[in-house]
């Protein structure tokens, strides 16, 4: 099959829908890249022509096309210290902020969802253990949560290929990690057990109603995924679930100023994020 | 103190029980406090019986972040009471009212498609574009036949030119002819006639 021509009226109203739908805006820079990926999955999905592809996405409650359109463009990998400056914002700006509002020997927690295999919340562990020096002032528990029970599994061996941590400084892998054969890592036990998983459907009330109290919220890339009206109902269980001041970490490419007003956007050097705020009006 | 392990989910206590019954989460819609009323309305999100109460709650709410979860769990809710309870929104003079009802409806192709005919048929204007605002975001066999009509029928250049717009980005053949008759009836208008060329354009490739 010959591959689609995607005009220029087709790509700004491909970027328009695809900007509705995820928050995600491609700058004319980026056409290439997107005429190439967008024509990988007009062949994929069977469709001849963008027309019949866009009608496809534009009206088809097919979730699996989209699915698999935002992967194609986005770069949704996980691996160790991914979007570290968000990291660095935790331990220099949001914890500095939270440790003024708890006493000495309080309890911070930090949730990671989705935690995928678990990428994202032992490079939480890893960054605090080497980089907050207020660490053994308060206890700190890391919560991980999925809908994918094996990738939860995956998580609980913390087990990884060279290329999930290619990005971590040496020192953090000889430190941290067994080498295994065929070129794979396992994290070690003890970094393994200060993170407490769980299977969670974030669109559930069942589930998500027991988390509480929440300090800071890693939620990268996740509600790209999501319809309006589940991402809206997710952002307020995660503010729910956040105490007050509380913090989020969004994907860089997303915003929660398009999802809901509940939370106040905070610029801080490292990062920008969203923050439960501390007193609300009556 | 360091790192360690959760034993146990944070959980608040009694928080989950509390506010299911029907009755308190009404009230609590209506009381004095702002996250009482935002998780009422949240949580009565899978209560269908409550829509009749949300959707007159939704015209006294002067929080934005409490009517933005009064919208979400309408838009869950959905059924022929919530769209019927939202349409004389659309005349409302708060455009924020108005706005909201407009998105909720949106997410409710199945219960608005029925009140379609009758929203293009209001005399106001206003009324017939925030209808056309409404069916673009439905996924209709009819959409394209609601359109037409539109553009066939309606004699305010504001509606047909809504409707162009709509056009421009789903027209097929099949409304060509439709299209040359809003050229017509509108041949002193430019946008028209703009509007007109890119529908034409759009449907060729189709």
């Amino acid at each position: 099959m010959p591959e689609p021509c995607i005009s220029d009226v087709d790509f700004t109203m491909f970027r328009e829908l695809f900007y509705r739908k995820t928050g995600i805006w491609f700058e004319d820079g980026k056409r290439y890249f997107v005429d190439r990926r967008l024509s990988e999955r007009i062949l994929a999905s069977g469709k001849g022509s963008f027309r019949q592809y866009y009608q496809k996405l534009r009206w088809s409650d097919n979730g699996a096309e989209w699915q698999a359109l935002i992967n194609a463009l986005t770069v949704n990998e996980t691996y160790f210290f991914r979007e570290v400056h968000q990291f660095e914002c935790l331990v220099n700006s949001m914890l500095e902020e939270i440790a003024q509002h708890k006493t000495p020997g309080g309890v911070i927690r930090i949730w990671s969802i989705p935690s995928s295999s678990g990428e994202e919340p032992y490079s939480l562990a890893i960054y605090l253990l080497e980089k907050w020096r207020k660490l053994s002032e308060f206890d700190v528990e890391i919560l991980a949560s999925d809908i994918d029970t094996e990738a939860l599994e995956r998580a609980r061996a913390g087990v990884y290929s060279a290329r999930s941590v290619q990005y971590l400084p040496k020192e953090y892998l000889l430190k941290y990690f067994t080498p295994l054969p065929g070129d794979q890592y396992q994290l070690n036990e003890e970094i393994r057990g200060t993170v407490a998983f769980s299977r969670i459907n974030l669109a559930d009330p069942q589930d998500t109603g027991m988390f509480q109290n929440i300090d800071v919220v890693f939620c990268r890339n996740l509600l790209i995924y999501f319809d309006d009206i589940s991402r809206r109902r997710a952002a307020e269980t995660l503010y729910d679930a956040l105490a007050p001041g509380g913090f989020i970490c969004l994907g860089h490419s997303e915003s929660m100023s398009r999802i809901s007003s509940l939370f106040t956007l905070r610029r801080f050097p490292e990062a920008i994020v969203y923050q439960k705020p501390i007193r609300r009006a009556p | 103190m360091a790192l360690r392990k959760a034993t146990t989910i944070p959980l608040q206590s009694g928080a989950a029980d509390e506010s299911s019954a029907l009755e308190s989460l009404v009230r609590q819609l209506s009381g004095p406090d702002v996250e009482e009323r935002r998780h009422a309305a949240r949580n009565l999100a899978n209560r269908p019986d409550a829509a009749a109460v949300l959707v007159s709650r939704l015209a006294q709410e002067t929080e934005p972040d409490v009517r933005e979860a009064i919208a979400t769990s309408l838009s869950a809710i959905g059924g022929r009471e919530a769209v019927e309870g939202l349409i004389p929104y659309l005349s409302s003079d708060d455009a924020a009212l108005r706005n909201t009802a407009i998105e909720i409806l949106q997410h409710l192709p199945a219960d608005v498609a029925s009140h379609v005919d009758g929203l293009l048929a209001n005399p106001d204007p206003d009324l017939r574009i925030f209808a056309v605002n409404i069916i673009e975001a439905l996924s209709h066999p009819r959409l394209e036949t609601w359109l037409s009509d539109i553009l066939r029928n309606d004699p305010h250049v504001n509606v047909v030119g809504a409707a162009l717009n709509l056009l421009s980005e789903i027209a097929t053949a099949a409304v060509l002819p439709a299209v040359e008759q809003a050229r017509q009836r509108f041949a002193g208008e430019p946008y028209i006639d703009f509007a007109c060329r890119a529908v034409e354009k759009r449907a060729r490739e189709s």
